[in-house]
């Protein structure tokens, strides 16, 4: 499963639309999730539109906080990501197999079986995050915030069962050409996470569309196809399990 | 107002709320007579999470009162509601019982506490979520954990928590769920029902790379209260007790007053300054023989 966090406190100003390469970025199974984060007396300023419309094409969630807000935020959005993503998947299958809309349907001994299903694939998943952060002028006293929400994403990712991984990016890059740097290749471990943002060198400009498009193509280069379909079986019908509710054991 | 199961056909009457929780709503309701607590979810997968780690909980315990009643859907306002019913139990939360009780009536809940956890670390279940909140207190000190959104399977990461209980948060772990997180959580959430507010001082101005447990410590030492319990809380938030039955002990020796030193062995953290220690040692060691 493959997200990426697209961090702003701005508009865009050059390039494609952010939206446009956000829905790119969904054709390819990547959900977009954008934060606005803004300083008090600042949110006015942020193009709450814009935010809105890059989640919306990107099949992700959008919200403006404060930066002491971001670490939650960061670790919601990630975690109701990948649950929306696996349920979104099991509630087609219960369609295509059992002809009803969703796991709420399900008698509660079914549902039971159903859901202890959807947690294990939540936990076990392969899940990739790559971060895309706005260092432009107006976004530095912000960056610490950032790092920190960074630092814990990264330590919840660590201690899932399933594989993971974070990358992180920064925007603009020093030349016209560069939309983005890559601050930090695909990592596992939160002890590498040194300080991210050190010397940040760049042109006025916010391409926040092309930046979003060369994440989307560093997700092609490192992980080669990408378009993977979580593995899904229903429980066979009248297995034994004993974590399962059964009906006889309540009332 | 009433409410009839759709699967089990069971009929409770909603008395008044108890509380909101992350994921739903807690009544007072009664079955035929019969008081019991009734949760309300919000999302049917959600709350069916928590309902099966209750219901594997009562597998684990044929010999005691069932706490799972029954879980079902209600026809609610015109959509199918998702909800259990499990065994009322009388108390209040932490914070309002110290003040109520008085800090020195920590010292039992404390027990308490950790009996029950000793319990669900058994099952195989930490609790995740743990904070003043979600533990009730009855005021003979005797304890119910309520709020099962952040139960989790050990060896899995945590489902839920809240940042300043958050073993994570503080630098002092990850959030892979095994007993010494809810210990972990334990010693915050003393330390929050009897210090609160210099607590939440502490985390509003502390920068987070300098979070640490002796931080925490510190808070410990300066309180009059805490202070006895001091090597139980160091312990804690070390992750330093052999079992969740080992630290109810050890707190229950603490709170006699028969605190005992702290067992060998030496956390992560202080492993840097121990080393230094002996180094120190060694050079005293050398000059003593050369004399």
């Amino acid at each position: 499963m493959n997200q990426i966090l697209l961090i702003t406190d701005g508009h865009s100003n050059v390039g494609e639309s952010p939206a446009l390469a956000a829905s790119r970025a969904l054709a390819q199974d990547i959900v977009v999730n954008v934060i606005g984060v803004v300083d008090e007396g600042e949110a006015g300023r942020i193009g709450a539109e814009e935010i809105e419309s890059i989640a919306r094409a990107g099949g992700g969630m959008s919200r403006i906080v404060q930066p002491h807000m971001l670490t939650q935020t960061v670790q919601m959005m990630t975690q109701q990501t990948v649950v929306g993503t696996i349920r979104m998947t099991v509630n087609k299958e219960l369609r295509n197999l059992l002809g009803v809309e969703s796991v709420a349907e399900l008698p509660p001994p079914k549902r039971a079986e159903v859901v202890r299903m959807m947690e294990e694939l939540s936990e076990t998943t392969r899940l990739r995050v790559a971060l895309l952060i706005d260092a432009s002028a107006s976004m530095r006293p912000k960056l610490a915030a950032v790092e920190e929400a960074i630092r814990d994403l990264a330590l919840s990712l660590q201690s899932r069962q399933g594989e993971s991984a974070v990358a992180v990016f920064h925007f603009p890059g020093e030349d016209p050409h560069v939309p983005c740097v890559l601050d930090l290749p695909w990592t596992d471990r939160v002890d590498g996470l040194g300080k991210l943002f050190r010397n940040i060198r760049m042109q006025g400009t916010t391409p926040t569309g092309p930046a979003l498009q060369r994440v989307v193509e560093y997700f092609r280069e490192t992980c080669g196809n990408i378009k993977e379909k979580t593995e899904f079986a229903l429980p066979p019908h009248g297995r034994e399990d004993p974590d399962v509710m059964e009906s006889g054991d309540v009332g | 107002m009433l409410l009839k199961g759709k699967w089990n056909g069971h009929v409770y009457r909603l008395e008044r709320p108890l509380g909101a929780g992350s994921n739903g709503q807690v009544w007072l309701a009664s079955r035929g007579g019969a008081p019991c607590a009734l949760k309300l979810g919000l999302d049917a997968a959600d709350l069916q999470g928590e309902t099966n780690v209750l219901a594997s909980l009562e597998r684990g315990s044929r010999d005691r009162p069932s706490f799972l009643l029954d879980a079902d859907d209600a026809r609610l306002g015109g959509r199918d509601v998702p909800f259990y019913a499990m065994r009322y139990v009388p108390g209040m939360p932490v914070r309002k019982f110290v003040r109520r009780c008085g800090s020195g009536a920590f010292k039992a809940a404390g027990g308490h506490l950790l009996d029950r956890l000793a319990e669900l670390h058994e099952a195989g279940w930490v609790f995740g979520d743990l904070k003043c909140d979600n533990v009730l207190v009855a005021p003979g000190g005797q304890v119910t954990l309520v709020d099962y959104g952040g139960a989790t399977r050990i060896g899995r990461s945590v489902r839920q928590f809240t940042e300043i209980y958050d073993r994570g948060y503080w630098r002092a772990g990850n959030r892979t769920a095994d007993p010494a997180y809810d210990w972990f959580a334990a010693a915050v959430l003393w330390i929050h029902a009897l210090d609160g507010e210099r607590l939440l001082r502490l985390t509003r101005s502390l920068p987070p790379q300098h979070r640490h447990p002796r931080e925490l410590m510190r808070l410990v030492r300066s309180h009059p209260t805490l202070k006895s319990m001091e090597i139980w809380m160091r312990m804690a938030l070390e992750g330093r007790f052999g079992s969740t039955r080992e630290a109810s002990r050890r707190w229950r020796e603490c709170a006699a007053g028969l605190g005992g030193g702290v067992p060998d062995g030496i956390p992560g953290w202080m492993a840097g300054m121990a080393g230094a220690t002996l180094a120190l040692a060694a050079v005293a060691a050398v000059l003593w023989f050369s004399r």
